[in-house]
């Protein structure tokens, strides 16, 4: 078996023991479930002529059903992309700290593994958890509106990968940061400040007309065109999920940003990784 | 390993601490070989080393012919921690599973069972580990060594945690694994165990191997034997026999520099009409092989 699918293999069977993310996974379940239960949508010839929730009838005036679902698919790609890398911060943040833990990471720096297929593999194994998740959630969500309205989209699955993708990049950070200390709060605190950071980045251009010109703005656009442009992707995602224009001017070089700054981090932890003493 | 040297740094410091300072040792395959020392002597960073864990400073390492950093050797070795950090959510079942895959080998339910049996876990192969006891925890440790019969099994502190019935049992383990041809390097703060199961001693201090070589050699007293007759021996005749009255009753000393002169020491004495109740090399045990090589450096602490 491949080491790196070895690795991964572990620590999904780690996450499974996990009570929250199993309380997590039964928790998308139930919201599904209330929805596809709860929710009763009239649609007459392309056109959403009523909508019930819990019975109440939803005042709105009748549109089609595409245009209708639009703000939905728009929160429910945003709640995937914030909360959904929030959710993952959390959650994954002390499955690196765990596997360095003394006692285990002499245990599997002894198997006949490389140091790098450690890295490797705790990344992928994460990055299978928050995929699976996110293709569970979205296409619940695709299948009961698809169902219920005749409308079906790919969009909320593209915009769940594009979270997907800025969580690759948080989570590079975080795994990084574990390389350099064994702490759970610190990978934690880490991802946040990546997530924070990236929101910002987002909106750099018009941040930074808030200061003032000189070193302290030069200063600001630096370092936030080294970050990640994580509002900018939750947008795109936005419009995608939607199926509306995008505001991004070119998704290609934003995705390719997200990635190059996801490799980099990753970069610096494998390095770090080989030469370290445990 | 030549020259091995091992400096940690520490950050915004411009010295280390040494941990080890030049060592030069070599392992005989298919032996048993025995680490001991005390506190802080570098026992545990010279295991490291041998498994690529801790990179050396200096020196060099060469562990069944090739680098430790090579994953085939790596295959070949089986190694137990000395705090093995289990996932306690996991039965002994999957966890052994999970090892035999990362170890590059195809699953083998049944030979991890009988290995389990073998460390005696077979009842509890189906529960949780993090319900074991630290004992339980160590000997599916031991198992999860054993995966992949290896030609060298690097044991740091094997035995930490299991009462006394399963001591026996791991020793038993271990003695069949040496028969087997297996070369065993153990670590055990438990002098008499690794008197018991090593073959060949290694004594650390300060960053260095100060004592090496076979156990009875770094034991012995020379050629000098311990005798033991029943009572109401003639003990002017055995002292015309070569023999000199040791310190208790009935007990003899006698130099015999190979087993010819040593049994015909003891037909002399048996002529005489003493009857041999007991025979042993005259020297000394482990502990006082440890004391004695520390004492003169002053550095006499707990060992291992």
């Amino acid at each position: 078996m491949n080491p790196v699918l070895g690795i991964a293999g572990y620590v999904l069977r780690e996450a499974m023991s996990r009570k929250f993310i199993l309380a997590f996974v039964v928790g998308i379940t139930l919201v599904l479930s209330v929805v596809a239960l709860s929710l009763r949508l009239d649609v007459v010839d392309g056109a959403l002529a009523a909508s019930r929730l819990f019975g109440e009838e939803i005042r709105s005036s009748i549109r089609s059903v595409d245009v209708a679902l639009r703000p939905v698919y728009t929160a429910a790609a945003f709640i995937v992309f914030y909360g959904g890398i929030l959710f993952g911060i959390v959650a994954c943040s002390d499955f690196a700290p765990s596997l360095m833990s003394p006692g285990r990471i002499e245990h599997l720096l002894a198997l006949p593994i490389q140091r790098w297929h450690l890295l490797a593999g705790t990344f992928l194994g994460v990055m299978t958890l928050a995929l699976g998740g996110t293709l569970y959630g979205t296409t619940g969500l695709v299948l009961i509106f698809g169902v219920k309205a005749g409308y079906w989209t790919a969009g909320p699955l593209i915009a769940g990968l594009m979270a997907c993708v800025g969580f690759a990049a948080v989570y590079a950070v975080m795994l990084t940061t574990a390389t350099l200390v064994r702490s759970a709060a610190l990978s934690a605190a880490a991802g946040i400040l990546v997530l924070v950071g990236g929101v910002i980045a987002g909106f750099r251009t018009q941040i930074s007309s808030a200061f003032e010109d000189g070193l302290s703005r030069t200063a600001f656009e630096a370092v936030t065109l080294a970050l990640p442009r994580l509002s900018s992707l939750a947008q795109a995602a936005g419009d995608i999920a939607a199926s509306t224009p995008l505001e991004v001017h070119s998704l290609g070089t934003l995705l390719a940003g997200v990635m190059v700054f996801g490799f980099g981090a990753l970069a610096v932890g494998f390095w770090r990784f080989e030469g370290k003493d445990y | 390993m030549r020259g091995l040297r091992k400096t940690y740094h520490r950050a915004f410091r411009k010295t280390g601490n040494d941990a080890l300072k030049g060592m030069d040792l070599s392992v005989p395959e298919g032996s048993a070989f025995g680490l001991i020392g005390p506190n802080g002597a570098g026992k545990t960073t010279f295991i490291k080393s041998i498994l690529g864990i801790v990179q050396p400073t200096a020196g060099t390492v060469q562990v069944l012919g090739g680098s430790p950093e090579d994953p085939r050797i790596r295959a070949r070795i089986g190694y137990l921690p000395e705090r093995l950090h289990l996932p306690g959510s996991w039965t002994a079942t999957a966890f052994l599973s999970t090892v035999t895959r990362l170890k590059g080998l195809k699953s083998d339910a049944q030979g991890n069972s009988r290995l389990l049996e073998r460390v005696g876990l077979a009842d509890a192969a189906g529960r949780k580990i993090g319900g074991y006891s630290k004992g339980m925890r160590q000997r599916l440790g031991l198992a999860a060594a054993l995966v992949g019969t290896p030609s060298l099994l690097i044991l740091d502190e094997p035995t930490d945690g299991i009462d006394p019935m399963g001591r026996l049992e791991v020793r038993r383990i271990l003695l069949e694994e040496v028969q087997k041809g297996t070369t065993l390097f153990l670590n055990s703060h438990l002098l008499a165990e690794t008197e018991r199961v090593c073959d060949r001693v290694a004594i650390l201090a300060d960053g260095r191997v100060v004592r090496e070589g076979r156990l009875e050699d770094l034991a012995r007293g020379g050629a000098r034997w311990m005798v033991r007759f029943a009572p109401g021996v003639d003990a002017a005749a055995l002292g015309a026999a070569g023999f000199t009255r040791g310190s208790a009753d009935g007990v003899y000393h006698v130099e015999a520099e190979d087993p010819a002169a040593l049994n015909a020491a003891v037909d002399r004495a048996r002529a005489a009409g003493a009857l041999l109740v007991e025979l042993r090399r005259d020297g000394a045990d482990l502990e006082s092989v440890l004391l004695g090589t520390m004492a003169p450096a002053g550095a006499v602490g707990v060992a291992a």
